[in-house]
């Protein structure tokens, strides 16, 4: 089975961020694989090891500088990678299609991963155009994944933490959400052997993709300023504790 | 009417504090100015805190072994003072020096031998039963990803290393010049924060003593530049000082990092302080079971000389900023990955980047200056936390001095440790000194 992940270059999240001419931003600061395609990366490898003849191929569309970022997946246990330079920043529809037509020039996806989302642009939404142009069924947050032999079982989190379990069939497109696993990070030894792996580079003028029939661009983008909001709990610390545990589960709903 | 203080230090750091300490206790009515909000706020909370005692001078060994009575009775060395927000503790969890070619461990051992302080020589096989983790090849010289030549194969192993069962960090810098702000603070001392001094005065070839921001001028006899990152600034400020002084300070952008210990190995409660000159680094445990991995400043790594109000406010862009960089993530990383072949390292960086106060030679200047009234403890490169108790005691033993009529310059103060039998020439600190080529010209000191 070959096993494609589409990865995402993307900037460090504690990089001060500039924006330039309202609609982008200074892109001289550290980039790296976005952390949500770590989940995707490190599940795409537990499954090549447990499913023989299988391959994992990270693809992404981005600068040449990306390849940092298929160099990352690599060392964290994909087979290859597909680098699809460009110039310039594509919306979701355009990157769906040229994920699209990487991956058929490549050879037939098994199942494809995707992050759940991207820490940039945050937009949610490639996975599902990655989807509806190959016409695989997608689902997103995933947390839990069993390939059985002509499906997948998964289970999805939906906000307030409820949890839906889906039978999908093959393939599919799975966005990787944090719950899904530990992310593997490489050794230097890993570092070492995945200089060795090849990285195919396709400029994407060479795709010959064609406009898509809608776009979306960026109109202006804004710097957010969120003021904090800083509140004391006094009391004796018992009452902190359990106060601090009321609004972990009550206002923030994280246990 | 101005306030009116005997002597002004200006910095509240791990430096500056000690120093308000011991003047104190000897009945100066000190006040620290400091522009954050509070003690050890700035670059000391940025420093690994570590305590070891190999450098490359003998004096500079002595300095460090005395520092450790002071971290090893702390409460004592505090007069049992109460802080409200605990006390920092000190981790003593032994120090390996491993010997490389990346460090001179026959002048470290030579100075060892001189000033008395206890180690054992460990061969390969006790490293190895002691560090199960470790790998011991020899990966000299040390080079940078970029670089073809940091992935050749290592051919040789190591010759061992030097430990000493004394040496660690403090698990908290920060804590610790605040501990020592509270002990200061009970002797008489105060201190004064959001408070940034823009001028120096002076009279009649004497300091008179500052003025902050807002306009507000306080009057002393004695002004202690222990400014840290912004001590060239300082300098500056104060009539002919900056001109005075052969050896100059100037602040250097340093990255240190988090990495996740393997998970096997119990690196927070069974690992020592290392420090491995063959791959350029350092490293001590930290919560979470982590790796501090600091740099030695191997020369094929970058170094950026910054103004500190710009770095500090997040100004100069990728690698004069403040944030950490991931060329240099992966270099430290890297570098351990080699050592700790089990280590892995995250995509996203982690760690600290902070400022050295950074003299020409990288040794400290304890000094007057041509401007009486008016010291500096400067320079601390990185290397000096350890010593920062026995600089506040020798600061205080020098300014006295000189206040009483000692002419510094001409017959340098020998100061008299506390607790090793041993004196050292204050005058090697000297602003007036050449450049020291017996340095290690590094954080090693």
């Amino acid at each position: 089975m070959q096993i494609y992940i589409c990865v995402k270059h993307v900037p460090d999240s504690a990089a001060h961020i500039t924006i330039l001419d309202k609609n982008r931003i200074d892109e001289s600061i550290s980039f790296l694989l976005n952390p949500y395609d770590e989940h995707a990366v490190t599940e795409a490898a537990k499954i090549k090891n447990n499913t023989p003849d299988s391959e994992v191929i990270a693809v992404c569309l981005g600068k040449n500088d990306a390849e940092k970022t298929i160099r990352s997946a690599l060392a964290m246990g994909a087979d290859r990678g597909i680098l699809i330079t460009c110039d310039k920043n594509y919306d979701s529809m355009v990157t769906a299609l040229a994920l699209k037509a990487a991956i058929e020039q490549d050879g037939t996806p098994g199942l494809i991963f995707t992050g759940k989302e991207s820490i940039d642009a945050e937009g949610m939404q490639t996975m599902f155009r990655i989807g509806a142009v190959f016409d695989f069924p997608v689902a997103t947050n995933v947390v839990k994944l069993d390939i059985e032999v002509d499906k997948a079982v998964v289970d999805c989190e939906l906000s307030g933490g409820i949890t839906n379990t889906y039978e999908m069939s093959l393939p599919c497109v799975l966005g990787a959400g944090k719950g899904l696993n530990t992310p593997r990070y490489p050794t230097f030894p890993d570092v070492v052997k995945s200089k060795k792996k090849p990285v195919q580079k396709i400029v994407f003028t060479d795709l010959n993709i064609k406009d898509s029939p809608a776009g979306m661009r960026i109109v202006e983008l804004e710097p957010l300023h969120q003021a904090r909001q800083p509140k004391e709990i006094k009391g004796d610390a018992g009452f902190v504790a359990k106060e601090i545990i009321r609004i972990l589960k009550q206002e923030a709903k994280v246990l | 009417m101005n306030q009116k203080f005997d002597a002004i230090i200006i910095g509240a750091g791990v430096i500056g504090c000690p120093i308000a300490y011991e003047l104190s206790k000897m009945g100066y009515k000190t006040l620290n100015v400091d522009k954050l909000p509070d003690a050890g706020e700035g670059s000391t909370a940025g420093s690994c805190a570590i305590v070891r005692a190999h450098y490359s001078t003998a004096d500079g060994v002595a300095m460090a072994y005395e520092g450790f009575k002071y971290w090893l009775n702390w409460e004592n060395y505090l007069d049992n003072v109460t802080d409200e927000k605990g006390l920092a503790k000190y981790m003593n969890t032994g120090s390996l020096l491993l010997k490389s070619q990346g460090h001179d461990w026959k002048k470290v051992q030579k100075n060892y031998d001189e000033v008395g302080v206890k180690y054992e020589e460990w061969d390969n096989d006790k490293i190895k039963k002691m560090v199960p983790v470790a790998d011991l090849h020899e990966f000299w010289p040390v080079t940078r990803p970029e670089d073809p030549a940091f992935y050749n194969e290592p051919v040789k192993e190591l010759e061992g290393g030097i430990f000493c069962p004394e040496g660690g960090y403090v698990n908290d810098p920060a804590l610790s010049a605040h501990n020592i702000m509270r002990a200061a603070e009970a002797k008489g001392a105060k201190f004064m924060f959001n408070a940034e001094v823009v001028d120096i005065r002076s009279e009649n070839k004497r300091v008179t003593g500052i003025t902050l921001k807002d306009g507000t001028q306080i009057d002393a006899g004695i002004v202690v530049n222990v400014g840290g990152p912004h001590s060239f600034k300082i300098n500056k400020m104060a009539e002919g000082v900056w001109e005075g002084c052969n050896i100059k300070t100037k602040a250097l952008r340093h990255e240190v990092m988090y990495c996740p210990s393997p998970e096997e190995y119990d690196y927070l409660n069974k690992g020592y302080h290392m420090s491995d000159g063959d791959i350029g680094c350092y490293v001590r445990p930290e919560v979470g079971n982590t790796f501090l991995i600091g740099s030695e400043d191997p020369d094929c790594d970058p170094q950026e000389w910054v103004d500190p109000d710009d770095f500090y406010a997040g100004k100069g862009g990728h690698g004069k900023d403040n944030v950490l960089t991931e060329e240099q993530w992966k270099a430290q990383c890297y570098r351990l990955g080699k050592r700790i072949p089990t280590l892995s390292v995250p995509n996203q960086p982690k760690g600290v980047v902070d400022l050295y106060d950074c003299s020409d030679d990288w040794i400290p200047v304890y000094d007057k200056s041509d401007l009486p009234g008016y010291y500096m403890a400067i320079g601390t490169s990185g290397n000096q936390y350890k010593n920062a108790p026995v600089v506040g005691h020798m600061m205080a033993q020098l300014i006295d001095a000189c206040e009483k009529g000692l002419d510094h310059d001409k017959k340098p103060l020998q100061y008299k440790f506390k607790y090793t039998d041993r004196s050292t020439d204050v005058g090697f600190f000297s602003r007036k000194r050449e450049i020291n080529y017996n340095s290690s010209f590094s954080v090693n000191g």
